[in-house]
């Protein structure tokens, strides 16, 4: 099996090309599918996704937001289903979600001044999270769409209005919508298109966004730890070469199989090119050489709304570490991976990986009977980090809480539990 | 291992004195005996000759400037070949059987590494180190810390003993890693030591000994590799020995009574600790336990299959460090006693599998008078995930290792680099400091009943302890 799968992982330059050429279910299908067998993972996650809601909106049929909107949901959720530790697809759905509700609302707002009433109301009504503009007129289903059998969408926010509704003022926001369709849906699909590329644009920039605080974070004469550097953490460490001299102490949890050079040559070429010292750690444990490091830096998979992380699985160590000697944790996390959830159980167990680089099967019965587990992800509890560092600036957890409320629409928090199971 | 290595320089030992004959002591023969080729190739003539013993210090001397030059220009042009030849010589036949023993011994730890630590493995026996480099790629910030380095047999001092000769090459080859099969090889060779040391005319054993032979062989040693803090304890003991002797004591009877200690330090303080120490750690496992430990300790390993053999059931989680895998050996150990084993291989995941466990046992090298713990690397993440989510730590530690004279407070005072892994290419120390806070006890062979002390009174365990071994 092994030899194989390296000849079939495809980059995802080439994937996005092929999206345009196949059929949308069969794009779809491979990205699922590469998505399982985790050949699609981490920042990809989120530019695949994107993309292939982009696809989603081009080429799906749809008459009017409502079947939009569900379409989206249920190829967002069959993606978040398929890599359920991969928070950023549900992220990214989320985001196209809410631009969508956005898109729509902005033309009805235009005919119908009704529906500011009927925001206020829903503004009042009771929801989890604080709504940072005047809510969006929430897409209702309208009678056609149910007996359609499409699926519908049940935020919580929604089954409080549909519990009367013979008066709900929503009806009448929708009604008119639904009536207006063709020119309005032509219009519609360029726009959201857009906004789609805009958040591509966001989810590319957003390491180079980062990298611009990379001056105010490290200063000269710092040791910095990097933990399993990333390709944020990377461009964020050669940034600042350019501008500081500083030692970087790369550690991760095991060196490559087999490789012929030491690992992160690439990195420790361009670091050392700028004449900053890098050291390989060839250790696991991390506390002895904290004593000596000024501030530990890893990406983060994915931020829950507690300020938990998702990380890959040693980076719990190194912030352990740096917290007991109270060296600053930077995390570098752009805003495309706040998650509006909590962590799950499974989130906390962390994910297993193969186990076979550690331990060779090779001598049979001795390993067979024991129980290997290689974890690849830890969850990072909040306390043990210190700085946020957005696209969008520094951050402490006390403030995620508004970046969250900035991005998302409250109606689509859950978007991949309303479907129930497909 | 250790007591097999020692048969060979005690066989050495009588063939290195004979040749020479009377008067000088052994121990001061052995390097005539050592010198690789070329150096034997001039002064084989001399040694025709007969020459005053003045003359043939001198003679000594100037050949061991001669052989030191050699060696280095040799060095310079060709690596392999000094080893080459030294092996020819010893074929030879001048050489005999302690010296051919020696010189296969890297050879046999290369082997047994091998198993150990693929990742490393053909380096080790071959290539000869070269002095200045050894330490040159070591990164500023860590260069005051001390490696061990491998003396080719034929650099070392003269008056080191070929029992001496074989621990030091063990040691910086880790054949011997842990500190406590470093204090019993060193305290076997001491004993050898001892057996074949004459008092010179008009000295006595208690003024001589110590500045005269046993210092070099510990210099020697500690060249080798840095000496773990039991040895160090055990040394003082020693040298505290020696010096109690009157300075009339018959040569005999004096020797006799450091043999005897010596052997009473082994049994008490190695032997019979470890069985007390498995047999109190077995007790505080209990029924249905699910027992955490990192990478491979002796003791953890020995408290584990005691607690089996009691009848009780419990669960063992082993995590490991995926760049020394040694907890790898001790997972296939318990498996095939029959424990449930859950393997990690690497620190991952740690503190979901750590919040699993009831107890962490943790085996230490040394602990500091502020009760802080010198374990290997990675030990102090694991006390701390362990300690941060409320299971006990309990470290196992002979009281041999603890280190009264010394405070450590964090993992860059007292530590080891790794002499594999020491450019900034792939870079590793071998200890951590595990703090105090993250102790819940200590277990000794001291306490009994399964009881443990805290890690902050082991002042006072070592006070009450370590007088009566002295007298």
């Amino acid at each position: 099996m092994a030899p194989s799968q390296a000849a079939h992982v495809p980059t995802l330059d080439g994937l996005i090309k092929a999206f345009n050429s196949q059929p949308l279910e069969a794009s779809i299908e491979s990205l699922i599918f590469l998505l399982k067998r985790r050949q699609v993972k981490g920042d990809e996650c989120a530019k695949a996704t994107a993309h292939i809601l982009r696809q989603v909106v081009a080429k799906s049929k749809w008459n009017d937001v409502d079947q939009l909107l569900s379409r989206v949901q249920s190829v967002g959720s069959r993606l978040a289903r398929a890599a359920p530790l991969e928070p950023v697809i549900g992220n990214v759905v989320r985001r196209v979600l809410g631009l969508i509700r956005d898109e729509a609302s902005e033309d009805r707002n235009a005919d119908d001044l009704a529906s500011e009433a009927a925001s206020d109301i829903q503004s009042l009504t009771p929801s989890t999270h604080p709504a940072p503009r005047p809510a969006p007129v929430p897409v209702r289903p309208s009678p056609s769409l149910i007996s359609t059998g499409l699926q519908v969408s049940k935020s919580m926010f929604n089954l409080l209005s549909v519990a009367d509704p013979g008066d709900s003022p929503m009806t009448g926001a929708s009604t008119p919508m639904s009536q207006a369709q063709p020119a309005s849906v032509h219009a519609l699909r360029s726009e959201v298109m857009d906004g789609i590329e805009e958040i591509l644009d966001e989810i590319n920039q957003a390491d180079d966004q980062i990298a611009g605080f990379s001056e105010i974070q490290i200063h000269p004469g710092d040791y910095v730890l990097a933990y399993q550097p990333s390709k944020t953490v990377e461009r964020f460490l050669v940034k600042a070469a350019s501008k500081r001299r500083f030692t970087v102490i790369i550690a991760s949890l095991a060196f490559p199989e087999g490789a012929t050079e030491p690992p992160y040559a690439t990195l420790r070429k361009k670091l050392n090119a700028a004449g900053v010292d890098t050291i390989n750690l060839a250790s696991n444990g991390l506390m002895a050489y904290i004593p000596r490091v000024n501030k530990v830096i890893f990406g983060a998979k994915a931020v829950y709304q507690n300020g938990g992380l998702l990380v890959d699985s040693g980076s719990c160590i190194a912030a352990q570490a740096a917290h007991e000697y109270l060296k600053p944790v930077i995390v570098l996390c752009p805003v495309y991976k706040f998650c509006p959830e909590d962590p799950s159980d499974e989130v906390s167990r962390g994910e297993l990986g193969n186990p076979s680089s550690f331990v060779s099967y090779a001598n049979g019965p001795a390993v067979d009977a024991l129980d290997v587990e290689n974890t690849v992800t830890d969850y990072i509890p909040p306390e043990l980090v210190d700085v946020y560092l957005t696209n969008l600036g520094p951050q402490t957890r006390h403030h995620l809480a508004s970046i969250l409320a900035d991005h998302y629409k409250t109606e689509d928090i859950g978007f991949s539990l309303q479907l129930g199971e497909p | 291992m250790a007591a097999e290595n020692n048969g060979g320089p005690s066989n050495g030992a009588p063939s290195h004195g004979a040749p020479t004959g009377s008067g000088a002591p052994a121990a001061q023969d052995g390097p005539k005996n050592a010198p690789p080729a070329p150096a034997n190739a001039t002064a084989a003539p001399a040694n025709t000759e007969k020459l005053t013993a003045a003359q043939l210090k001198a003679k000594a001397k100037a050949e061991k400037a001669a052989r030191r030059a050699q060696v280095k220009d040799a060095r310079a042009a060709a690596a392999v070949a000094p080893p080459a030849q030294e092996k020819g010589a010893a074929a030879d036949g001048k050489g005999g059987k302690g010296k051919g023993r020696q010189d296969g011994q890297p050879q046999n730890k290369g082997g047994h590494l091998q198993a150990h630590r693929p990742s490393v493995s053909g380096r080790r026996p071959s290539s000869p180190m070269v002095e200045k480099d050894v330490r040159s790629g070591i990164p500023d910030c860590f260069s005051h810390i001390p490696m061990a380095k491998r003396i080719p047999t034929s650099q070392a001092h003269k008056d080191v003993h070929p029992a001496v000769l074989a621990v030091g090459q063990q040691m910086a080859t880790f054949a011997l890693n842990d500190s406590i099969s470093r204090l019993k090889a060193t305290l076997l060779a001491f004993r050898k030591v001892i057996e074949s040391y004459e008092t010179p005319k008009g000295n006595s054993l208690s003024r001589h000994f110590v500045p005269h032979v046993l210092n070099p062989q510990i210099e020697y040693l500690t060249e080798c590799r840095p000496m773990c803090f039991a040895m160090g304890n055990a040394i003082r003991l020693l040298k505290g020995k020696v010096n109690k002797f009157d300075i009339d004591t018959a040569e005999d009877e004096a020797k006799e009574g450091l043999l005897e200690w010596i052997d009473f330090l082994i049994n008490e303080r190695i032997t019979l600790a470890e069985y007390a120490i498995a047999q109190n750690a077995a007790q505080s496992i209990n029924e249905g336990d699910t027992i955490l430990t990192y990478g491979h300790h002796r003791l953890v390993e020995k408290t584990f299959l005691e607690a089996k053999r009691d009848g009780k059931s419990f669960d063992v989680t082993v995590i490991d460090d995926p760049f020394e895998r040694n907890g790898q050996e001790l997972a296939k150990t318990l498996r095939q006693a029959g424990i449930p084993v859950l393997y990690s291989p690497n620190l991952g995941g740690l503190r979901p599998k750590v919040a699993a466990a009831s107890n962490a046992f943790l085996g230490g090298e040394a602990i500091f008078a502020n009760g802080s713990l010198h374990a290997p690397s990675g030990t102090a993440d694991v006390a701390m995930a362990a300690m941060n989510a409320g299971v006990k730590v309990i470290v196992l530690c002979e009281t041999i290792n603890f280190d009264r004279d010394r405070v450590s407070v964090d993992s860059l005072t007292y530590n080891e680099i790794d002499p594999e892994r020491n450019t900034a290419d792939c870079f590793r120390l071998l200890f951590d400091n595990t703090h105090d806070k993250y102790i819940t006890g200590v277990i000794t062979e001291f306490e009994s009943g399964g009881g443990n002390s805290p890690a902050q009174a082991i002042l006072a365990l070592l006070r009450k302890q370590e007088d009566p071994l002295i007298d």
